[in-house]
């Protein structure tokens, strides 16, 4: 009993840092989203346009970007770029890292999404007299959304645990806050409440994602 | 056609895309960060300390979460004597000298040891504090002295001096277990380590050890007599900023003359240890 008190006053203590921690982890969760989201469909178009000169720049692209650290992509961002004059805050820089990092990801799965989609559906859509932008926007993205939004549930959930790496730039995320008040007291008592809290998140965005899935599940 | 002007404008919006996110990311840049540093830190109006808010009692934060701290207290009484505003800034203490040449912050200031390595990367203020770099062991184990040292597991705090120290003595270190000491992000995670029995030592700094030995309670642990050597503290200036050395060395004189170091020292440690 003592004991559970002891942890309720210690968990009423943290809040506050918890919340700040919280706040700089979902900031750069939903923007990351916002911005690599449409990224992401853009290099898949890259990708699987006929241009040979699109095709490369965004292929590079993709195999940069997914072939090296994101670690070290924040480290480049924030540490390298103000050497060609280019200066960025530390969540811009953070921001921007995560955003390209997650937007090649992403590419790749819009990729195959949009690959999966049946060549009749085209074939169909010109025999209709629909243009080539009708035709990609209105026929055949929205199904390889629908197709993607398993694996786009599973980036979106690692994306929220990635966030933890801007700890390299001195921003104080959740994970951060949990190690700072672990090394004043000591103790690994809040390392097990920030687990908690990630979990909490994790559960929530599943819920959503499966919720949003099943929205869109009809035509099975 | 048409698929061509698709692509067309898909690139433009692309390239559009990011340009925007990266001037949005330009105009969001605070005042101090990275601006091309001025030709002398002294002529700014802001400084930006930098310290890892991890590093008690140096410079952590709070319970409230608010950065306290012996070093930060002293920053702050710095910054009054010189009409200067103090701001503070966390950073990853493997980043410290990219973040001051960088011009993110302007001191590195949170137990900074003064090293000779490090004295090529950055100019030192006068040393203000004493420090030795100890050895820590379970209270159980049989490690008495330095020499048995060989053949164990030994824990510091990654870009640490402690790494720096031990290396000196590189007979001794190259015969640890593996061949160098098995580094962590913070010197709580290496005790930690020690508790669980997976480490047979860990060598880090006197003053934080000794804050750390009381809060984890002291009997569990040995602090041996031997230690890997005396070394001071100092805050670290860009390098060549001649006049923010001197300015800043003759306003911490006069705090060491007018008793403020005194208190200070005394809130923090009990007693004045500052030099």
């Amino acid at each position: 009993m003592d004991n559970l008190i002891t942890f309720l006053d210690y968990f009423k203590m943290l809040m506050p840092q918890v919340i700040s921690g919280l706040l700089i982890t979902l900031q750069i969760f939903s923007l990351t989203l916002i911005f690599s989201i449409p990224l992401g469909v853009l290099i898949a178009l890259g990708r699987l346009s006929k241009l040979k000169i699109l095709k490369a720049i965004t292929g590079t692209y993709i195999l940069i970007l997914r072939g090296t650290p994101l670690l070290l992509q924040i480290i480049f961002i924030f540490f390298g770029l103000p050497l060609i004059g280019i200066t960025l805050d530390r969540l811009p820089a953070a921001l921007f890292a995560i955003t390209l990092n997650y937007g090649a990801y992403f590419a790749e799965i819009f990729r195959a999404g949009i690959r999966s989609i049946d060549k009749g559906q085209y074939e169909g859509a010109e025999v209709l007299g629909l243009s080539p932008k009708d035709t990609f926007f209105r026929i055949i993205f929205p199904q390889a959304l629908k197709r993607v939004l398993p694996p786009v549930g599973n980036e979106v959930v690692t994306l929220i645990k990635d966030t933890a790496l801007v700890y390299i730039l001195g921003l104080d995320d959740l994970l951060k806050v949990g190690k700072i008040a672990a090394n004043r007291d000591a103790t690994l008592l809040p390392l097990v409440i920030i687990a908690g809290i990630y979990l909490l998140l994790t559960y929530f965005l599943t819920k959503f994602m499966t919720g949003f899935e099943t929205k869109y599940d009809y035509y099975q | 056609m048409t698929m061509k002007n698709l692509i067309t404008k898909i690139i433009t919006l692309s390239l559009m895309g990011s340009f925007v996110l990266g001037v949005a990311g330009c105009s969001t840049k605070g005042n101090n960060a990275a601006a091309p540093a001025a030709e002398s830190t002294l002529d700014q109006s802001v400084w930006v300390v930098g310290l890892d808010d991890l590093f008690a009692p140096m410079g952590f934060r709070d319970e409230k979460g608010e950065i306290v701290g012996f070093d930060v207290d002293i920053a702050k009484a710095i910054g009054e004597k010189l009409e200067k505003e103090i701001q503070f800034q966390p950073i990853n203490w493997d980043m410290k000298e990219s973040e001051l040449n960088a011009g993110n912050i302007d001191l590195i200031w949170n137990g900074y040891t003064i090293t000779d390595e490090r004295k090529e990367k950055v100019s030192f203020s006068v040393p203000y504090l004493d420090n030795k770099q100890v050895i820590v062991t379970l209270a159980a184990s049989d490690i008495k002295a330095k020499a048995d040292l060989a053949g164990k597991r030994v824990g510091a705090q990654s870009e640490s001096s402690a790494v720096s120290a031990m290396e000196k003595d590189s007979a001794l270190y190259q015969s640890f277990d593996g061949g160098k000491a098995i580094t962590f992000e913070d010197n709580n995670q290496a005790l930690m380590d020690l508790e669980a029995g997976r480490l047979d030592a860990v060598v880090a700094d006197e003053i934080l050890l000794r804050y750390y030995i009381t809060l984890k309670g002291q009997e569990k642990f040995t602090v041996l007599d031997e230690n890997f050597g005396d070394e001071q503290y100092g805050v670290g200036i860009r390098k060549d900023d001649s006049r923010m050395v001197d300015a800043f060395n003759a306003a911490y004189a006069e705090l060491k003359e007018d008793g403020t170091l005194k208190a200070i020292s005394e809130k923090w440690f009990g007693e004045d240890i500052t030099k």
